[in-house]
Order: structure tokens, then C-alpha cells, then sequence
């Protein structure tokens, strides 16, 4: 074996230095700097996290259906690999851009400030954009977005709150999806919603079923509102 | 796995400054990590170690010291650590965005950051470094 050769060096030569350097702050100012972009096209982007399953691109598809008429949205669809979610959108003729994260855990500043640039951004009033499915990792990474928005659904459990507390404390709207299973799941809406109170009071929590409509014109309505 | 992002994130700034400053070897990179971030101490250095081989700062220790959240309640003028829940399903208490004076809902003022507080290295002993204060 080669005999390697150390050189220790002595305390003199030994130095620290302050940085303080951010490690969040390069995605928090290209947050801002989409945020400007939008703001001054008068447009609001919402930021749509939960979970793989939770009913994102469901939730999505109902609200560009009932606005798209009104108003001018688009979509970004966040996703790992596949173009599922922006196909299915697609379909409803409304601008949509497929951000492919390939490896990557979440959606950031600097992917969402590319998508910008592929769209005509004239006329849109609105974008919602959906953060690649996982319930940890999208939290640390603000996108511009004017609110951020939670979807879980009954048929994650009763838990599903608890175990990821830290999302919700940045977001301003949590969607409790599938209600219309919350009986046959044996889960409590009332008690997923007293679970996100005890983590942050005033955020809205807007019971829906993307299958019978209900509560989407209450999800539409405080989106428009924000 | 955002630690690994977060570990790009250190290596890129520790290679950039070790190019600009006469270092033989960078020893120790300390970091502070917030309370209400969401990185997983472990995870990161385990993601840094990864990075780093082969690299300038392999070998580096990464030292992570936990930065305590300190809240501000607007509606009663509460200011300090924030209400904990205790029966989340978290291995600790997880803390929450409720006033424990009032139940209001509080803004977080510290706790949130992850950041690179120093680093420590050897130099050439050419006099160029500026020594620790």
C-alpha cells in the first residue's frame, strides 16, 4: 500500500470566517422577482401542493373548466417525469407548461420563472400552478405564487395533517378533497380541519368533492379573492 | 430529499469562496438550520459527504447548529418561542403558527432560515486570510 503523507496544519494558520450566507435566499429572490412579473401583469398564481393521490390535477381541471370562460388561466404542471397532468389539462385548450423536475422533489423559483417566459402572459388573470406531489419538500421552496394552497383528501387518512405539519404552516388554504368517501373511509372532515387550525388559525379550509361540485365554487371564489 | 438541493446549495458556495481566497483546505463549514425549515440534519450531511468526494472540501466537516423559532403575535403583542403541538405524530413537539397567549395566528421572525454562519480553513501561510475576531 502507498504510503500517504499527511501535513497537519498549525493553529495559526487556521481560520474562520463569518459568512452568513442564506441558502434559501437565491430561491426567495427569484421568488420575488416572478412575483414582480406577475404583479405587474396583474395576474395571481396560486402554488397547488398535497400529496401523490390527493386530487391536484382533479381539482385543477374543475376550477379551469368553471373559470376558463370568465377569465384568461393557465397551468403549470409540476411533475417528476411524466406529462399525465398537463395532457389532461391540455385538453381544455387553456395555455398549460409541462415542468418536468425529472429527479427533482419539488417545484422552484427558478423552473416557475422559466415557464413564465414560454406563455404569453396578455390577458391571463390567473395561474394555478401544481407543485410536484409530496408533502415535504415544496414547503421550503416559495414560487412567486400570491397564495399557497394544501390539497389533502379523506381518502389519505385521518393522520395526514399531523404527519406532515410543517406544509401547511405556509400555506393560506387547505382543500379537504373527496369528501363524498370521507363516510365510507371513516374519516372526519371537521376533525382534519381542527387539526389544521391548531397549526395555523386563520388559514381557510374548504371542504370539496371534484365528483359532485361540491365546494368548488367556494375554492373558486376565495382563489379569485386572494 | 430537498436536503440534497440544500447540499448543492452549501457545496456551491463553499467551492466559490474557497476559489477566491487563498485556501489549502477548508476544515470545518458550520451551518445554521432554523427551527420552522424544514431540513433534516442527517440527511444533509450525509447528502453533503456525498457531494463533496472528489471535490476541493472533501473531508470538510459540516457542523449544524439548530436556530430556536422565535414568533410575533400582531393581535396581543406576544413575542417569543412558539406554541408547541405535543400529540402530532412527530417524533417532538412540533411547533405550530398559534399564539400561545391568544390563539391568533403569529408570523414567524426567526427560525426559518438555513444559512452558512462560517467556515474554517487552513490557509498558505501567505498573510492574505483575515484572521478569525
Amino acid at each position: 500500500m502507498a504510503m500517504i503523507q499527511t501535513i497537519e496544519a498549525s493553529p495559526d494558520e487556521i481560520y474562520d470566517i463569518e459568512l452568513e450566507h442564506s441558502l434559501l435566499e437565491a430561491n426567495a429572490r427569484l421568488a420575488k422577482e416572478n412575483r414582480a412579473l406577475l404583479d405587474r401583469h396583474e395576474i395571481t398564481a396560486i402554488d397547488v401542493m398535497g400529496a401523490i393521490g390527493s386530487g391536484k390535477t382533479t381539482l385543477i381541471g374543475r376550477l379551469v373548466e368553471r373559470l376558463k370562460d370568465r377569465l384568461g388561466v393557465a397551468v403549470f404542471n409540476g411533475d417528476a417525469t411524466t406529462s399525465t397532468d398537463a395532457d389532461l389539462i391540455a385538453n381544455q385548450s387553456v395555455p398549460v407548461v409541462q415542468i418536468a423536475t425529472v429527479n427533482g422533489c419539488h417545484l422552484d423559483a427558478n423552473l416557475v420563472g422559466k415557464a413564465l417566459q414560454k406563455i404569453s402572459l396578455e390577458k391571463l388573470r390567473l395561474i394555478l400552478i401544481e407543485n410536484i406531489g409530496n408533502l415535504i419538500c415544496p414547503a421550503e421552496f416559495p414560487l412567486g405564487s400570491k397564495a399557497r394552497v394544501v390539497v389533502v383528501s379523506v381518502t389519505e387518512g385521518p393522520y395526514m395533517v399531523r404527519k406532515h405539519p410543517h406544509m401547511f404552516l405556509g400555506a393560506q388554504f387547505v382543500v379537504v378533497n373527496k369528501i363524498d368517501l370521507s363516510e365510507a373511509m371513516g374519516v372526519s372532515v371537521a376533525e382534519l380541519a381542527e387539526d389544521v387550525h391548531k397549526l395555523k388559525p386563520d388559514i381557510t379550509v374548504i371542504p370539496t368533492s371534484c365528483k359532485t361540485g361540491e365546494g368548488l365554487d367556494d375554492v373558486m371564489a376565495a382563489l379569485l379573492a386572494v | 430529499m430537498h436536503e440534497l438541493s440544500i447540499a448543492s446549495a452549501v457545496v456551491e458556495s463553499v467551492l466559490e469562496f474557497v476559489s477566491v481566497h487563498p485556501v489549502k483546505k477548508v476544515l470545518v463549514v458550520r451551518l445554521a438550520i432554523g427551527e420552522l425549515s424544514h431540513v433534516e440534519a442527517d440527511q444533509l450531511r450525509f447528502c453533503y459527504m456525498a457531494i463533496t468526494e472528489q471535490t476541493p472540501i472533501q473531508d470538510s466537516a459540516l457542523e449544524i447548529e439548530r436556530v430556536e423559532a422565535v414568533v410575533r403575535c400582531e393581535k396581543c403583542s406576544y413575542r417569543g418561542r412558539p406554541k408547541y403541538w405535543d400529540d402530532a405524530l412527530s417524533v417532538g413537539p412540533v411547533p405550530t403558527l398559534q399564539c400561545p397567549d391568544c390563539g391568533a395566528t403569529v408570523e414567524a421572525i426567526e427560525g426559518s432560515d438555513c444559512a452558512i454562519k462560517s467556515i474554517r480553513f487552513a490557509t498558505e501561510d501567505d498573510g492574505l486570510a483575515v484572521p478569525a475576531t
